[in-house]
Formats: structure tokens, sequence, C-alpha cells
């Protein structure tokens, strides 16, 4: 699909037509003033922070502090305002997380990815996304909270709502590299958005390089765990896939504590991965040999079933394709859109009528000070764990 | 031989003439008149069967050209013509204009109604636009034909429901009248038997004695009476409540009239028809793989692309030498769709639309805090 930079609602064509006629309380006066002898980029700059209105605080990290706000002109029309912290790593200059997710956000306009609808930079130089508000909270707390029932028609529907995203952000060749069900946050209409590109980059360029050390752990695949550095879009998948599971489940699926624990559940789950099954990944830079007593073979659609009794003999068929230990044979987001799942019964509830929690603002605004790739408080020790068996590997 | 009720009926005035075959009642007493809800001319039963058995012929009184089946001739329940003609009218009317007021925005839209079907039917009556009336009336009744079945269904229910309670409630006045006597009868006995007792006791017991039993047996009698009376008293409790449940009985549903009555009738209640379901678009509406400017070729040869086809490395991390090419595809056509005065025009128009979808911060919580309310 083809987008153009203009598609992205960018604040300079209409800054400018608005120009002067900004009622800015605080800073009026000053920009009347001083409005001559400033860059031009400076003014609009202002026109943009001044369309917006900071209420409260949502939440607070390292990274990140999100507030609640709105549009000056329509005070029923919220936003969240991501204010990044400029001085927190990153001394002389912005920090990635940032430069990814502008870039990104800005160029992908989709019902099932956050959008971005401005960008400013506040008095502080600091750094300033106008987000799209989302206050039902996402797909965790949901998952978590044992008082909320849901079936397979509400997981079809947020599987259906998540790989459109997906696929929408594969399509435009953009990598997401941290889908997880705390980044699945929820619009007031019950629409799943993908949010937080802070990991994102664009994908496919050859002999180009890209970090293994991307994507939660528990939601990694294995090409990542062994190192590859060039990858696809089924990274993604297999994310969407533990999703999918997790979902079913109601636990994480294959939750190692380790990068060296994760790949032993993976083996444990859906095989052991050989040359066999997965031709050239002996050659990947962190392959470990696995123990040729211990080969645990691949695993058939009757373990899915088993495992997944919920989903039904489609859903675990379209399971079992997501998360295919050779990346090239896992489906892509297009195949599995297209998988017999969404035509069988029960047909995904309506988004309106999917299950829903109060407490989801608080929830959106710890989802958003979050750093890509970032476990949750808890598992904060784990992580850093974690880094050191990676590097000894 | 004593003559029936109906036939004395039948019989009417002795010298009553036939007006088709002039045979008068005094000669032929059975003589039954009949007529035809087509043209109401009255003619006796023999006439009916002469001229009509061989199938439909024309109206044997003169001037009259109406063709008439036998099967329609039936016995007249009026005196008068005219009032035979009128409920006829009636019946047929109303058995197609058979809204009922649930159906109705308001009490007076039924009014309303109830005035047009009068009017139809006086229309018809006295023959005022005859031609008109009916073919509204037909075009009514083929285009409403599901509703008006389903309030036929309705009206007999109610009919037969009715006759229902009406038999449930002369069962239980003569249940509650025969418990009355047997009551009345069991009351007398017991008072008999205790008088028996207490002379027999009486007799057999020491003189000493009489006014210790006399009090006895008064008092006896007396806990009888008030057990009995407790007893009753429960009984009536637990009827009226059963008659409570059965006036509990849950109301007939309202059946849903379809696309507003074709224009005859006004101020009916807009039924939400619920659309049909589409069927489930996994892709979200947008179509996938639709290249306008290329199609994508399987190889494009390149010294410098080819040797990653040999690179097991790459290619067991997933890295698709296709996904390149279709990239590299896409960016270099991906500036030929846009228009950009086309989207300038259509962002302005929508500048603040944009924003809309994410919803007010009070409409969120009132339906967050609904549905934990229904938990």
């Amino acid at each position: 699909m083809a987008f153009s930079p203009l598609v992205a609602p960018s604040p300079s064509a209409t800054a400018l037509l608005k120009k002067g006629s900004a009622t800015g309380q605080e800073n009026e006066s000053q920009l009347r003033h001083s409005s001559s002898d400033r860059e031009i980029t400076e003014q609009l700059n202002d026109e943009v922070r001044h369309k917006y209105i900071k209420a409260k605080k949502l939440g607070e990290g390292t990274y990140a502090v999100v507030f609640l706000g709105h549009l000056r002109a329509d005070p029923s029309s919220f936003v969240a305002i991501k204010k990044i912290k400029v001085n927190a790593e990153y001394k002389d200059g912005l920090s990635m997380d940032a430069i990814r997710e502008v870039k990104y956000l800005q160029e992908l306009s989709h019902p099932n990815i956050i959008a971005l609808h401005d960008v400013f930079s506040s008095k502080d130089q600091n750094l300033n996304l106008v987000l799209e508000y989302l206050p039902r909270g996402d797909l965790e707390m949901l998952i978590k909270d044992s008082n909320i029932h849901y079936g397979v028609a509400d997981i079809k529907a947020w599987m259906g709502m998540l790989l459109r995203g997906v696929w929408f952000c594969h399509k435009n060749f953009v990598l997401h590299r941290d889908i997880k069900p705390n980044n699945l946050l929820i619009a007031s209409d019950g629409e799943v958005k993908l949010a937080d590109f802070g990991l994102a980059r664009s994908f496919a360029d050859p002999y180009l390089n890209m970090t293994h050390q991307v994507i939660t752990r528990w939601y990694r695949p294995p090409e990542l765990l062994y190192g590859a550095r060039q990858y696809s879009g089924a990274v993604d998948i297999w994310s969407v896939a533990m999703v999918f599971a997790e979902l079913l489940l109601r636990v994480p699926f294959v939750a190692g504590n380790s990068d060296l624990d994760q790949i032993a559940r993976i083996c444990e789950a859906f095989g052991t991965p050989t040359e066999d099954n997965w031709p050239g990944v002996s050659k990947l830079p962190n392959y470990i040999p696995a123990d040729a007593n211990h080969l645990i073979p691949g695993q058939s659609r009757d373990f899915f079933l088993r495992q997944f009794p919920t989903a039904g003999a489609v859903g675990a068929d379209l399971l079992m394709s997501m998360c295919t230990l050779d990346p090239r044979k896992r489906s892509t987001a297009y195949q599995a859109l297209r998988h017999s799942w969404w035509a069988t019964e029960p047909r995904p509830t309506n988004k309106e009528d999917l299950p829903r929690k109060s407490g989801g603002t608080k929830k959106m605004g710890d989802d958003l000070t979050r750093r890509g790739g970032e476990l949750d408080d808890q598992f904060k020790h784990a992580a850093r764990q974690l880094d050191f068996s990676a590097m000894k590997a | 031989m004593a003559p029936s009720r109906e036939a004395m009926v039948n019989r009417g005035d002795e010298d009553e003439v036939c007006p088709v075959c002039k045979s008068s009642r005094y000669l032929n007493p059975d003589m039954r008149f009949l007529i035809n809800p087509e043209c109401y001319h009255k003619m006796c039963e023999s006439c009916v069967d002469r001229i009509f058995s061989s199938g439909p012929a024309n109206c044997p009184v003169a001037g009259c050209h109406k063709t008439l089946r036998k099967n329609r001739f039936r016995k007249q329940t009026f005196e008068d013509i005219h009032v035979e003609r009128e409920v006829d009218i009636r019946r047929r009317v109303m058995t197609v204009l058979n809204r009922r007021e649930e159906e109705f925005d308001s009490k007076l839209d039924w009014d309303n109604f109830l005035e047009q079907r009068e009017e139809i039917i006086f229309n018809l009556v006295n023959g005022i636009d005859v031609a008109k009336t009916e073919a509204d009336l037909q075009k009514y009744a083929a285009d409403n034909m599901r509703s008006i079945r389903a309030n036929q269904v309705i009206e007999a229910k109610e009919v037969t429901s009715f006759q229902e309670r009406q038999n449930q409630e002369q069962e239980l006045a003569r249940m509650r009248r025969q418990a009355a006597r047997e009551e009345y009868e069991n009351e007398r006995k017991e008072l008999l038997a205790g008088r028996e007792d207490m002379l027999s006791r009486l007799a057999s017991g020491r003189p000493a004695d009489a006014a210790a039993i006399a009090r006895e047996g008064q008092k006896v009698m007396l806990k009888k009476s008030s057990a009995r009376r407790s007893e009753e008293e429960r009984i009536r409790q637990k009827q009226a409540a059963l008659r409570g449940t059965d006036a509990k009985k849950p109301g007939q549903p309202t059946v849903a009239a379809e696309e507003g009555g074709s224009g005859l009738i006004k101020g009916l209640k807009k039924i939400k028809t619920p659309e049909p379901e589409k069927p489930y678009d996994p892709f979200g509406g947008i179509i996938p793989n639709q290249r306008d400017y290329f199609t994508l070729q399987d190889h494009y040869p390149s010294t410098y692309l080819d040797p990653i086809r040999q690179d097991t490395r790459m290619l067991a991390g997933g890295y698709d030498l296709q996904e390149y090419y279709s990239r590299t595809m896409l960016e270099a056509f991906a500036g030929l769709g846009c228009f950009i005065d086309d989207e300038l025009s259509q962002r302005q128009a929508h500048s603040f639309n944009v924003m809309k979808p994410v919803g007010t911060q009070g409409a969120a919580l009132a339906a967050t805090s609904t549905s934990t309310a229904g938990k």
C-alpha cells in the first residue's frame, strides 16, 4: 500500500493556516511578542504545543511520563501525551526508542495501530508524542483478571485485530519486535491497538545486521534466541502465536527465566530444532547443539489440540502454523489471516461486546512509560540475569 | 312430532315467497333461504341447488349480473340484509387491518388507525370510492402478509386463552361450592357425633362428673371448630396464591411489523430489522496484495543479491529475499498513488474528526462501570 508522508497528521500545514489564532493562555503574550524574530520551526512547534492541554499525569517511568490531555478547542477529545525524558540516558540527543516510535508510527495509519496525532517539543527540549487515548487498558489486564470470562469468539476477535495490525506493519515493511499482551491496548470501542513502537524498525534490507536482543523473552522466537542477525516478519508472528496461546491458557505459554531456559522450554514444547526440521539452524551464531540423546521430536497436530482444546481443531491448526520452528515455514500474517479459522464458528465477537474492565487509564499510563523489551517490575531481576547468560552463550 | 326450535325460527311468515321460484312457505314448510355475500339476493335452498349445482352461474334476480358460486351461499344471520352486508365487510376489513395497539407509537396514532379503519368500512358499505379502497386494501394485505398472519395467530391465542381462563374460573367456583358444601356436612356430622359421645359418656359416668364431662365436650367442640377454621384459612390462602400465579402469566410478545405498513397506516412503531451480518473479513476491509503499478517477479537477477540465495545462515534466520524485492518495488512506486491536493482537502475536512473515535472519558467510564455492575 502506498503511503505518503502527508498521510500522517503532520502539524505544519494546519498550523500555518491557523497562525495567530491560537488562544494559549500562559504563553500567549510571549508568543506574539517574539513571533517575528523566531525561526519558523519554533513557531510551528508552538502552534502544535498550544493545540493541546495537558491534564493529569497517568503514569511515570524511567523513560517517559504519560499525561492525559485534550484538544484546546474540544475538551471532550482526549489524547495521551507521552513525554520522553531527554536527559535520562542520552545526553547528546534523543533516545533510539523515541526516534523509532515517531519514525514508524507517523507512517502507519490503521485501526489496529495506535495513532500518533502530533509531535512537539516542550520548553525543556523534551519530546512529546501526542498519541491516541486508549482508556480500556490492555490485553494482559484481561488475561490476568480471573473475574473476567471470555470465550473463543472473544479470542478470535482480539486475534483478528492483532493480526490485522501486524499484517499492516509487515505490509509496509515495519517490524514491531515487541508484541506482548501489555503492548496491546484497547480503545474505548473495544478495538485492540498495537502500541509501543520503541523497538520497531524496517526490515528486508540485505546484508544489514539487526540486533537479536529484541522482543520480551517469553515472546521471543527461537531464531532470535539463536542470535540470527537477519530475520523477517516471522519474529512478530511467533510473538503473536505466543499471545494467542496465552489468551487460550490465561498464563504465558513458554515462560523461561533466562534465554537458555527459554530455548529449553521451546524445545520441550515444540520439539528440538534440528537440521531436519530447520535447515541451516546450526549455522546460526548462538546455536547450541542439542544433546543427541535428548532430542524431542516435533509436536504433532494432536499435541496442539490437546494443549489448547478451547481453540478447536481449526484454531489449533492456525496456532501450530504460527509457531513453526523454522521461520521460513512459519505462516506470515497474510497467510494467518487467510486461514479458515476466521470463517468457522463461532463468529468473532463484535468489538463493542468484548469483555472489558475498568481501571484501564492507569494501565495505559504504565504501558506507555515502559521502555521496549522491558518486563514488568517483578521480573526486572530476572531480566538482568538474562543479559549475563546471553553474553556467556 | 314436535317441530324443533330451529324449524320454528326458519318458518317465519307463512306467506314468505322465494323471489326466484315463487314457491311459498305455505306450500313448502321446510323451505330455507340462503344468501350469497356477492349480491345478498335471497333465494331458497332448492333454487340454489338447481341453479348453481353445475358450477358458477349468474344471479337469477333480474338486473343482477353477479356470478355466484354455490359454496359461498350461507344462511342469513341478521334480518336486515344491510346489516348482514356491513358485518361481512367489517369482518373482512378487520382481518386485513388487524394491527394491535402495541404496534403504534402513541395513543393518538392508534386512534387515528381505528378511525381510518372505520372510514374504509364506511366507504365500502356505502359504495364510496370502492375501487381505490379495495385496491389499497389488497396492496396492504399483500405487503403485510406476515404481520397480518402473526397478528391473527396472536388473536387466536388470546381467544383460546380467554376461554381457558373462563373455564378455569368456572371450575374453581364449582370446586369452592363443593368444598363449602362438604365442609358444612362435616361440621354437622361432627356436631352430632360429639353430642352423641357426650350423651353416652354422661349415661355411663357418675352423676358427680356430669358438669365436668359437659365442659370437656364443649371444649373439644370448640377446639375442633377452631382447627377447622385455621385449616380453611390455609386452603383459602393457597388458592389465592394459585390464582395470583395464574394472573401473572407472561404477556403475549408483540410481533414486529415489517417496513412501516406500506404507507396506508401511519404512526407504526419503527421496527429495527437487524441488518444481516456481513461475513467476517479478516483483513478488515483492506484488499490484500493490491498493486496498481507493478507485478512482482520471483527473481530479479543481481550479482549483489544472488549470493543470499546460498547463504544458509541468513536464510535460516528467516530472511526472505522476496520481501526485499517486494519492498524495493513498493518504495519505487509508492509516490505514484498519492495526490497531495486531494489528501490536503480531505484532511482539512476531517482534521478534527480524526480524534473523535478516541471517545470521551465519561463514556468510557460509564461503559466500564455498567459492565462491572452487571457482573
